[in-house]
């Protein structure tokens, strides 16, 4: 027999916990810089317990069921991601404008991108998110994330051919 | 090759067809072994992409430091209401217990 629980500070810690690399990996394709982008993080993971505090520890989670952790780590994982794109893209403009950020000297091409094209690249190829659930936290029509996911796609490659002529 | 189908290998890649359409898409691939080299194709350009695209890693003292911003955080915004003493000292104990 299971037991149902409502979630403890604690268990959601432990739902959280599994996701900071991704979230990391996540916030530093939009800021390129270890402290900012940790800070990133943190300013919207804050936002996202802000917004949501009122239900998020309200839920009835089995925590024997695997497969019920996982589902709700993925509503929460889009959910955070949601806020950090938003606090992102303002934040890596604004550095941008104000050139305190250099772009780094690996990873040229993809930095060479706009912000909201390398999010999208980020949210699809390594976040391994479907179009319909960027266009949620993105807060982009459907259209629009499909050009973008095109456009990025097809500057990088660009980018890749360059390089492989230029080398011979 | 039909194009119809061959429109379709990027979208389904890019996960963006439908979830009829994506069955529909499958099943073509199925009796269509030439689209299937060319799904191959597209997806060693998508790896190729990928090379291309930042993977940093946190060290583990700051993945842990950042673990425990985020746990502070927790603890701080989710904090409930006591709505009498004993929520109070309940509440006390599972921060106690929690450090």
């Amino acid at each position: 027999m299971t037991t149902i629980i409502f979630m403890k500070r604690k268990e959601f810690y432990l739902i959280i916990e599994p996701l900071t690399e991704r979230l990391y990996r996540f916030a530093y394709s939009l800021i390129p810089e270890d402290l900012q982008a940790e800070q990133l993080i943190i300013d919207g993971f804050n936002a996202f317990l802000i917004k949501q505090k009122k239900n998020l520890l309200r839920r009835e989670v089995d925590f024997k069921e695997k497969r019920d952790l996982q589902v709700l780590r993925k509503i929460y994982f889009k959910a955070i991601l949601r806020h950090i794109s938003e606090i992102g893209l303002r934040r890596s403009t604004q550095l941008q404008d104000h050139t305190r950020l250099n772009k780094p000297s690996e990873f040229k091409a993809f930095y060479n991108l706009e912000p909201k094209l390398r999010m999208i690249l980020s949210l699809r190829f390594d976040a391994q998110l479907t179009v319909e659930e960027i266009e949620e936290i993105s807060q982009m029509a459907k259209y629009e994330v499909i050009e973008k996911l095109h456009n990025g796609r097809f500057l990088l490659m660009n980018e890749l051919n360059k390089g492989v002529i230029a080398h011979g | 090759m039909d194009n119809f189908y061959t429109k379709k290998i990027t979208p389904y890649l890019d996960g963006s067809l439908s979830s009829e359409e994506q069955n529909e898409f499958e099943a073509f691939v199925r009796t269509h072994p030439e689209v299937e080299i060319e799904i191959k194709k597209k997806q060693e350009e998508m790896s190729l992409l990928k090379d291309l695209m930042p993977a940093p890693q946190l060290t583990s003292q700051s993945l842990e430091s950042l673990n425990n911003e985020l746990r502070v955080s927790i603890f701080n915004l989710l904090k409930p209401e006591p709505k009498n003493a004993l929520d109070r000292i309940k509440h006390g104990l599972e921060d106690w217990f929690s450090r």
